[in-house]
């Protein structure tokens, strides 16, 4: 007998990654011979690479996932539904270390090799982790010629009204690394978005290996194997960077994470992380990443962006701010500017331009995922709360943080 | 309730913002108290134009410690990506940044003029220019002014940094020059030259690498398998050679090119750098599996 396992009900090979949320999936007998009447049971459980992931089973949407699921499939080929999601606090490492067996008896009858897809602490990434993001990035920036340019140009001139100064300003950039980190899926489905925690030292980041070092002028330098080492943006090669501390330590403006987290429970007090950490970490340097119009230039920026997004994940999962139309989650107003209200589409995904809007809209709509749905190719304020689907699994868009539990 | 415990909130934290840029105002207060308030609330500049109008005064003033006035900076740049409640101060900002461009203190000085230069500044641009083409002009280092021009880039940028790349005043300059050269479309011959130069910094030849494949990106595929032919390259270069071959070459071709697999096969053993031994097999692995 053999049956075939299909991880987010899809055999996509790009669709074989989980993260902390449940994946729906199914299982149905492909070829029934051997088997001995109308029904079969199997039995699902999991084997892991060294420093590989770990998956969980259960057979419906409610409930704890265990290490085995035992299954009664019908012979005829009929499909039954069940349920995955990475054990939290054991990530993958590499592309498929994770393999899902089904098993009757103890004959394999079929098997699917997996993911934990989850951002991680850029500091703590195993070397193959590193370099298969930096390998990515580099081809998404492509010479300054590749889709890197309309990142770019979203966070530049009249686009940064959009992106800034108001309650927007989290659903906004958690939109933008989003959509970049799915179009660093489509060039290496193994990468997720690393964050720079920036409270913590992270010396590991500022080597010639990873983000590159700086020397006393600001002049990044790349290893040789390092494809960051191309690195183009506005026509010109290379990064700008000066570190005003130590790297081998924190920058010393940031506040804490439990600072942070203890900004208030009320969206509009958490918000105002705008200014620090977030507007101090950028100013912990000179160069590129400390000004507005040039941030995206440092590809450190997108790392420092996703640390910005943990943040308010964690702070939402402190508080149950997940849900819209809960006033604390979210400090609407209809004074804010458009683009800041929870009705409001974001830009430049809604491909609007003119009147209150900033007059192109670069890169079209939001990278689709082999995975998910949510949250749609031009997603709305109210749309970016919900990330992992807590309060409807509809919305899950597909990450998860390595120590954010949910 | 709920009302009034919210308009307390609100009061609380503009009290706290209020406190923060009381000390940070306050001259009989030490610098150290001064600088930890304005780190501590970097937007309170922005809650009133009075505020702003305040650190920008500090920041201005030549009698102020040195540390509050880069604290101050520094607190202005993070409030800037407020760019909604930053807008209405902005031009005084930059006349503020402008003054502080010739500042005494060589540190204040470079900072502003990287911020001024990152929104294409046309006073700094002339300030720097002016100070490349006569020293006693200067306002920071020629490497840094190179740096700086290179956030946009006029031809008259390119004339100096040729100049420069002749007859280089140290190596940092030299290596800045060519960085900025890299947008200059006429260039590529001078990168095509640096990079085949076994007596040039290897340093300036990872640029002329990069700068090559920015502006004839058929050119640099040529020379990277060149280089890696030549065994007698450094390991190094021949290592960002075939970054550049794997990363933007043509697989097909590359699959195809028995002469550069066979050199690749031989920089991947014996005694090439165990970094570099990886980087060839992972390149191996892709076109000659």
């Amino acid at each position: 007998m053999n049956v075939e396992l299909q991880i987010n009900n899809s055999t996509n090979p790009n669709a074989q990654f989980v993260s902390w949320a449940p994946s729906p999936c199914r299982i149905r007998v492909t070829n029934p011979a051997g088997a001995a009447g109308p029904n079969a049971s199997v039995k699902l459980s999991s084997t892991s690479a060294a420093n590989g992931g770990s998956v969980g089973f259960r057979s419906g949407t409610t409930g704890a996932f265990a290490p085995t699921l035992t299954l009664t499939l019908p012979v005829n080929g009929t499909s039954v539904s069940f349920f995955t999601a990475g054990k939290f606090g054991q990530p993958s490492t590499n592309e498929g270390d994770v393999r899902i067996e089904a098993r009757v008896g103890n004959t394999m009858v079929g098997a699917a090799k997996v993911m934990v897809r989850i951002r991680k602490n850029a500091n703590t990434l195993m070397p193959g982790e590193r370099d298969r993001f930096v390998a990515a990035f580099a081809k998404l920036n492509n010479q300054g010629l590749g889709r890197y340019v309309d990142f770019r140009n979203m966070h530049i001139g009249a686009g940064l009204q959009q992106a800034h100064g108001a309650a927007g300003f989290l659903p906004w950039h958690r939109t933008y690394i989003l959509d970049l980190e799915r179009e660093l899926q489509a060039i290496d489905p193994s990468v997720a978005l690393p964050y720079w925690r920036f409270d913590q030292a992270a010396p590991n980041i500022f080597k010639p290996e990873f983000m590159g070092v700086s020397d006393n002028l600001g002049t990044v330098s790349f290893a040789n194997n390092n494809p960051l080492q191309f690195w183009k943006t506005d026509g010109q090669p290379g990064v700008n960077r000066r570190p005003l501390f130590n790297i081998a330590g924190a920058p010393p403006n940031p506040i804490s994470e439990a600072a942070t987290l203890a900004l208030g429970t009320n969206f509009s007090q958490f918000r105002t992380m705008e200014g620090n950490p977030h507007g101090s970490a950028h100013t912990s340097f000179g160069g590129f990443i400390s000004s507005t119009s040039t941030a995206p230039r440092d590809p450190l920026f997108f790392l420092l962006h996703c640390n910005v997004d943990r943040l308010w994940a964690k702070w939402q999962r402190q508080n149950s701010r997940f849900n819209p139309a809960v006033v604390a989650s979210f400090n609407n107003n209809n004074a804010s500017p458009v683009g800041h209200r929870l009705q409001d589409s974001l830009w430049p995904w809604n491909g609007l331009t003119g009147g209150p809007r900033p007059p192109t809209a670069p890169g079209g709509t939001l990278a689709p995922s082999p995975i998910v749905a949510a949250p749609g190719l031009s997603p709305f304020v109210k749309d970016m709360l919900d990330y992992h689907g807590v309060i409807s699994p509809a919305s899950n868009t597909g990450f998860d943080y390595d120590h954010v539990q949910l | 309730m709920a009302k009034k415990l919210k308009t307390a909130k609100r009061t609380a934290k503009k009290v706290s913002s209020r406190a923060a840029m009381s000390v940070a105002t306050n001259v009989d207060k030490t610098a150290k108290q001064r600088v930890a308030a304005i780190t501590s609330a970097p937007l309170a500049v922005v809650e009133s134009d009075k505020d702003m109008q305040a650190m920008l005064a500090v920041l201005g003033n030549t009698d102020e410690p040195i540390a509050v006035r880069l604290a101050a900076l520094q607190a202005l740049q993070a409030a800037s990506f407020s760019v909604v409640a930053f807008e209405s101060g902005r031009g005084d900002y930059v006349a503020t940044l402008r003054k502080v461009a010739t500042d005494p203190d060589p540190e204040l000085r470079q900072r502003v003029l990287g911020i001024l230069m990152r929104d294409k500044d046309g006073f700094a641009q002339k300030k720097l220019l002016d100070g490349l083409k006569d020293p006693a002009k200067a306002l920071v280092p020629p490497e840094k002014a190179l740096q700086l021009l290179s956030y946009d880039v006029h031809t008259d940028a390119y004339e100096v940094a040729r100049d420069i790349v002749k007859k280089p005043p140290n190596d940092d300059a030299k290596r800045e020059a060519l960085r900025l050269l890299a947008a200059d479309a006429k260039a590529a011959p001078i990168f095509e030259k640096v990079l085949r130069d076994k007596k040039e910094l290897r340093a300036n030849r990872q640029i002329a690498a990069a700068a090559l494949h920015s502006l004839d990106p058929g050119k640099l595929q040529q020379q990277a398998r060149k280089i890696l032919l030549d065994k007698s390259d450094y390991d190094d270069i021949r290592a960002t050679s075939l970054v550049a071959l794997q990363q933007f070459g043509d697989d097909e071709a590359l699959g195809k090119d028995k002469a550069l697999l066979k050199s690749v096969k031989g920089f991947s053993g014996g005694k090439t750098q165990a970094k570099y031994k990886q980087t060839a097999r992972q390149f191996l692995s892709k076109y000659s599996p």
